[in-house]
């Protein structure tokens, strides 16, 4: 996982989940930040889908947790 | 053939909601309009269609409160009703699948399902029996997924191709989620830590 990876990452939370990129903690996780609600996520994994031209896998997209699983699908080759 | 012997009706209240079980007589306007809008039943990949009143009342009055549960959620502010919960229990098995739908889409987002989830949670744990808690959302169902996932539930399984669209289109994924009652009582204790 490259810096460049997670810096996507965290952009992609932020516009899914209305909320300012530095406001999102390193160790975000799923369900223990509020403004990555139910509604958040679905915009996330469009987003990311949208970044990667295609639809996820089911096995990718249920693993998302994290900016780092984020970080691992957007920054790794396609 | 005898029909399954009538269970306790679930009565519950949450911080801002209150669950109970459904009667014929709260078959409404509102609940129709929800059958028939594919933002709201698509994602549970069930066939989009107008339903009779007398038809949902015949679908409501089939929940038994024992195999079968219908439970409404209701805003307590306002009482409407803005979804309900459908939870059907493997008596055998002391298994309970649950599945939701929210009606009203300006409480989307907004932390419904867990808040909810988790009282019936506790009653079916608690107070009927049930130590497996199941349910199946569909792969590409992501606010649902989302849910599980924020409140604990372990996923346990990915079925791929399991269930023929009802849009047409190719067969859709669906996970496997669960939680036991074990599981739930020690996410709970860690919560509170």
């Amino acid at each position: 996982m490259n810096a460049d990876g997670v810096s996507e990452a965290r952009t992609l939370l932020a516009e899914a989940a209305n909320c300012d990129a530095a406001s999102i903690p390193d160790d975000v996780r799923l369900g223990r930040f509020e403004p990555w609600d139910s509604l958040a996520h679905l915009r996330l994994m469009l987003g990311i889908e949208r970044r990667l031209k295609r639809q996820l896998d089911p096995d990718e997209a249920v693993r998302i947790e994290t900016l780092a699983d984020i970080a691992f699908l957007v920054g790794s080759p396609q | 053939m005898s029909l399954p012997p009538k269970g306790r009706p679930v009565f519950l209240k949450t911080r801002r909601f209150e669950l109970r079980s459904l009667k014929p007589s709260d078959a409404s306007e509102r609940w129709m309009n929800w059958l028939k809008d594919p933002e709201v039943m698509g994602p549970l990949n069930v066939p989009i269609r107008t339903w009779p009143s007398q038809e949902l009342k015949a679908h409501i009055a089939s929940a038994d409160n024992n195999q079968r549960y219908l439970i409404g959620i209701f805003d307590l502010a306002s009482k409407v009703q803005i979804g309900f919960f459908m939870v059907d229990v493997e008596l055998f098995h002391r298994r309970a699948n649950f599945n939701v739908v929210i009606g009203e889409k300006s409480w989307w987002g907004k932390d419904v399902i867990n808040e909810t989830r988790a009282a019936l949670l506790d009653e079916f744990f608690d107070n009927r029996g049930i130590e497996k808690a199941a349910g199946m959302p569909l792969a590409r169902n992501f606010p649902a997924v989302f849910n599980y996932k924020a409140q604990g539930w372990r996923h346990e399984g990915t079925l791929r191709g399991q269930s023929v669209s009802a849009s047409g289109g190719p067969r859709l994924d669906q996970y496997q989620f669960g939680l036991s009652r074990d599981e739930w009582h020690k996410l709970k204790r860690e919560r509170v830590r």
